[in-house]
Formats: C-alpha cells, structure tokens, sequence
C-alpha cells in the first residue's frame, strides 16, 4: 500500500479548524487531515520548507483553501498554487464564509477547483465538510505523483 | 451600516406619497421689494430682461435720431428754397427797374430800341411768377406778398403800357408829365416795398432754421452719448449677472465633482465593511452552533430535557442571527449591484414566480385574481424579487384564512407609469403603523405569529426606489392588505 496522501485544510481559526476535523472523524478521515493556521504555513508545507522541511515528499490530495488568513491570504496562496507547475495539478476548494461575488469570481478566475460556502447551520457545516472529504479525499481521483505537466 | 439604515424607521419616507405638484412659491413684487423680487428671477430671465432694455433703449435713440435728421433735412430743402426765392426777387427786382427806365427813355426819345427790355419783361414775368408762387407755396403769409406783388406789377405793366400807347398816338407831348417820373411812380415804390418784405421775411425764416438745426444737432449729439453710456451700463450688468452666474455653476460643478469622490470614496469603505461583516460575523455564529451540537452529543443522555432545551435555544438564536445578517447582506447588495434596464413582461414573471412557490401552495385553497400586467422597464431578476417577497408575504399573512384570496393587477396613473397591485384577505395591519412596514427588520407580528426577519418589504421599497418607483400599502386589520409599486412603462398600458 502507497503512503495516504494527505488532505490539507487551511484554517486560521482554530475552532473552525477544530468543528471541520469534529466533521471529518466522522468520515474517519481526520487522521489524512493536516491543518494549517496561515497563508505562509500552507506554502512552506506545499515546498517542503520551514516545519515542515522534513515531511515526507509529495504533493497533497487537496488543499481545502480559507480565504481571509493573516500573513498570506487564501488567493495570494491560490495564486502562488496555479503558478507553479509543480503544484498546479492540485485540486484547490475554496472554504471560505464569504458569499460576495467579487470573491468567487477572482477565485475562479485564479483556478480554483471549487468554491464553497461554510454554512452557519452546524448541520449543514457538518454536511458540507463531510461530503467535501469523501469527495476530494476518497472518491476523486487526485493527479498522478510527479506527472509531466503536457504543454 | 448607513447602506441599511438608510431608511431607518424613525424617519420613514411617506408613503403612498402622490406626486405633489412642484409648488414653488411666485414672487409677488412688492414696493421696496422690487430688488428683492429681482433677485428671484432665475438667470436666463435676468440677462433677457437686461438685454430687452438695452435693445427698447436703441429703438428709443435710433427713433429720436430719425426725427432729428428729418427735421434737418426737411430745414435743408427750405433753405435751398429760399436762397432761390431770395435769388429770383433780385432777378425780378432787376428785370421791372431796367423796363421802367427804359420806358422812360422811349417815351423821352421815342426810341423803339429803349422798350427791349419792356417788352421781355413782359413776356417773362407770368413765368417768374409761377416760379415766385412755387417757391412761397408753404408760407401763407409770404403767398398773400406774392399775390399783392402780382397785382402790382400788373398794375405797373399796364400803366407803361398805356403810357407807351399815348406816346406813339400823341408823341412826346402827350407824355411829357409821364417821362420823367415814370408811368407807375406809385406801383413801382409798393413793388419794390413788398420785395423787401419777402426778402427779409424769407431771411428771418432762414435763420430761424439754422438755429433750429443748430439745437437739434446738440440734442441729436447729447442723446446719442448719454444712450451709448445708459447702453454700456446695460451691458456690463448683464455681462456681470452672466460671469456671476458661470463662476457659480462652476463652483458647483467643482463641489459636485468632490462630492462624488467622496461618495464613492464612502460606497468603497461600506463595501469593505458589508465584506467583513459577511465574512468575520459568520465564523462565531457558526461556532456557538457547533459546539452546541457537540456539547449536545458529547453529553448525551446526560443532560435533562431542560438542559437540552436550553441548548437547542442557542442554537436556534445563532441561526436567527445567521438568517438576519444573510437578510442584510441581501439588503445592502440590492443597493450596490448593477441594475439591467431592459423591457420585463410582468405577466410572464408572475407565471415563473407562482411556479416556483408551488411547494408554499400545496395544501392552501387559494382563488386567485389575476389581471393583465403591463409591461414595464428595468432588471428582471430585481423585479422577479419584488413579486416573490409580495406575493410570500400575501400567502404567509393568509395562512390562518379557510379560502385565500388573493389578486394581481395593475392601474395606469399617468403615461410612462404603471401602479401593480398584490391585494390579499389576510390578517391586514392597522394604517397607524403603515410607516413602518418597509423598514429594515420592521415587523408588525409576533415572531411566533408569523415568522420572518422583516427584511422583505425594506428590499422591495429598495428594488422599486431604484427604479425610479415608489411604494405604499393600504390595510384594514382583520380584512386584508394591499401592497402597491409603481415602475415606469416600457409602452402604454393596452
């Protein structure tokens, strides 16, 4: 069996982070789950740098994105992600609460993969974070490791 | 949020307000308010009026002038005629003195050749004397001189006449007493008498003229001057009202220009802030529910039904307050968003809104009226809103009715302008608090009467305003409501 590919959230907020994990659990997929609390921190865990110099190689089987993060935000990140051949490939989900349209058109028009509101109703939340999990995380089938990039 | 307060309930805009007819007050002149009244004019009247004195002013002057000059040129031409007339009494004078010595000197030496110049005298004068008349024909006085001088010289030429018949009947004999004072002594000194009269009368009148002429000239020059300079004074007030009146307009224009910086200015911050608020005032609401759900699980069979009641009730609160800041959000981005101007069958809209209210009408009986809607102009998806929250609020204030009624319709007013209707039976509101019903989160029922946030009519008043409508509503408590809007017209009604 190849190594679980993990699901990268992040999350600045730590009860939102805490509530999404609770979600997951549920899925049995908490432990794929690694959580990041800011912009910078998502992007030293995508190029290996910083804590996470020393994780195991690889790129992530989505990158669950919030929008309003400190230090780096959710579309600077989203940006640097599209970028880079590399990391391009990535399937990227906006989790944001921002329903304004100014952000899901630049969002889409950066390459996200999909844009979703955090519902207020836990349910719902609950819902929304569970499916998005199997989706993403099981039932889609994420880019092959180390895939040429066809120009 | 000024976006939502905007109109707040305190001060709620009137409704059903009719056009009220532009009434600005006519300014009445009174005595010492002349200037006053002046000043109230607006500015195109001001410069007409400068400009209608200035012109009246040059028909006055110009028309003065016309009178002068005709007086000096009428003056010219009597002049021209008594110089002429003055010339032809010398003539005359001349011609009678040379017959009547020469007369004399025939009747003294019967000499036929001394009666050349009688004799063209005689025939010259009815000519001179057609002349002499002509030129008298305007002055009576010197007409009546002309006719007794016209007597006289006939006269005279009678007598020498008669004195040369004597002469060659009787020769020198007969006429000695005559040759050496003459045929007509006494005709003679009259005639020269009177050509002296209209020789000096014709000179007086002359120079009663040039006078004339003379103060007609000055009053010709002085009038022109003062007119040039009332003209100037004319035209620099006008210039000074219309130079007022630009660096006026263009003060406003400047304070218009900074203005709407500012405006836009305070539209980008609300944006700003109305994106934080759908952003930062989720999170915690979303946070009390969840952890609610998990304090609820993780406690379990634990807690008694009071303790989960109170838990459902924090949990119910911070959906409330989700759906209340979701409402505003709706609010304050049917204020911001781009509107489309394009032409909105309303009958067709209505059909896709009672469609998709299909599943609020399953179990109701409901007779519905429905007349013919115009067409009208402006954003469909706005307008679409506009019936759905009407017609939502039509069926939830309803419900506790046995049979609904409810009717669509519309009036036209005036041209360009459609009333719509949505009348229903339901449990009406009382008009004493008709200015509350299109406030933010206004409500006139219990929460548990009728639920809602109270956001509905507030985006309705909002939707129609930015058409260029207005809204009202009339109501009996207990017997129904009716909810009007009126939009502009793409064309007439029928």
């Amino acid at each position: 069996m190849t190594t679980v590919k993990p699901i990268l959230l992040a999350e600045d907020n730590p009860r939102d982070a805490e509530l999404a994990l609770a979600a997951m659990e549920e899925q049995h997929i908490a432990d794929k789950v690694v959580v990041c609390h800011d912009g910078a921190e998502v992007l030293d865990y995508l190029y290996c740098r910083g804590i996470f110099a020393s994780r195991q190689q690889g790129n992530p089987v989505v990158v669950f994105l919030d929008l309003k993060m400190p230090k780096v935000d959710g579309l600077e990140v989203l940006r640097t992600i599209k970028n880079d051949v590399n990391l391009k490939p990535i399937p990227v989900v906006m989790l944001t609460s921002s329903r304004e349209e100014r952000d899901l058109a630049q969002s889409y028009a950066l390459g996200a993969n999909a844009y979703v509101v955090k519902p207020v109703e836990f349910h719902q939340f609950i819902t929304a974070v569970k499916e998005l999990g199997i989706f993403w995380g099981v039932i889609n089938e994420p880019p092959p490791e180390g895939s040429e990039p066809i120009e | 949020m000024e976006s939502v307060t905007q109109e707040r309930p305190a001060a709620p805009a009137p409704i059903r307000s009719e056009p009220v007819p532009d009434s600005s007050p006519s300014p009445t002149p009174k005595t010492g308010g002349l200037m006053e009244w002046f000043t109230h004019w607006p500015i195109e009247r001001r410069v007409l009026a400068g400009f209608g004195l200035v012109f009246a002013g040059i028909v006055v002057i110009s028309a003065i002038s016309y009178r002068n000059t005709a007086v000096l040129i009428e003056n010219s031409r009597l002049d021209t005629k008594s110089h002429e007339l003055v010339q032809l009494l010398g003539s005359v004078g001349e011609a009678l003195g040379a017959a009547e010595s020469g007369h004399r000197r025939y009747l003294v030496t019967g000499d036929e050749s001394y009666l050349t110049s009688y004799r063209t005298v005689v025939e010259q004068m009815p000519e001179y004397l057609r002349y002499l008349r002509g030129l008298t024909s305007e002055g009576p006085e010197q007409q009546a001189r002309v006719a007794t001088l016209e007597q006289l010289i006939a006269r005279q030429l009678g007598a020498e006449e008669g004195a040369i018949a004597q002469r060659e009947k009787h020769g020198y004999e007969g006429v000695r007493h005559l040759a050496l004072s003459g045929a007509a002594k006494k005709e003679l000194e009259g005639i020269h008498r009177l050509m002296t009269e209209l020789d000096s009368a014709e000179q007086q009148a002359l120079r009663s003229r040039v006078a004339q002429s003379a103060g007609s000239t000055r009053n010709t020059i002085a009038l022109l001057g003062l007119g040039a300079l009332l003209q100037l004074v004319l035209l620099a007030s006008v210039y000074f009202l219309i130079h007022h009146d630009v660096a006026e307009r263009r003060r406003v224009a400047t304070e218009l220009q900074s203005r709407g910086e500012l405006l836009q200015a305070a539209n980008k911050e609300l944006e700003a802030f109305s994106y934080s608020v759908s952003h930062d005032l989720r999170a915690p609401l979303r946070h009390i529910d969840g952890y609610a759900a998990l304090l609820s699980k993780a406690a379990g069979e634990a807690l008694n039904d009071k303790a989960r009641r109170y838990l459902q009730t924090i949990s119910d609160s911070a959906k409330q307050m989700g759906q209340l800041i979701d409402d505003l959000l709706v609010f304050s981005r049917m204020g911001r968003q781009d509107m489309l101007r394009t032409t909105v069958n309303l009958d067709q809209l209505v059909k896709t809104v009672l469609h998709d209210l299909r599943l609020d009408l399953q179990g109701r009986t409901i007779s519905w009226t429905m007349h013919p809607l115009p067409e009208v102009l402006g954003d469909p998806a706005m307008l679409r809103q506009v019936f759905v929250n009407l017609i939502s609020n039509a069926l939830k204030f309803t419900a506790t009715r046995p049979e609904t009624k409810i009717e669509i319709g519309a009036v036209r007013r005036n041209s360009g302008e459609a009333e719509v209707f949505v009348r229903d039976n339901g449990v009406g509101f009382d008009m004493q608090y008709v200015n509350k019903l299109f406030g933010v989160f206004q409500r006139l029922h219990r929460n548990d009467e009728f639920e809602g946030t109270g956001i509905g009519l507030a985006n309705v008043r909002r939707i129609i305003h930015r058409h260029g409508g207005r809204t009202w509503a009339e109501g009996v408590l207990g017997q129904g409501a009716t909810f009007y809007f009126s939009l502009p017209l793409a064309r007439s009604l029928r």
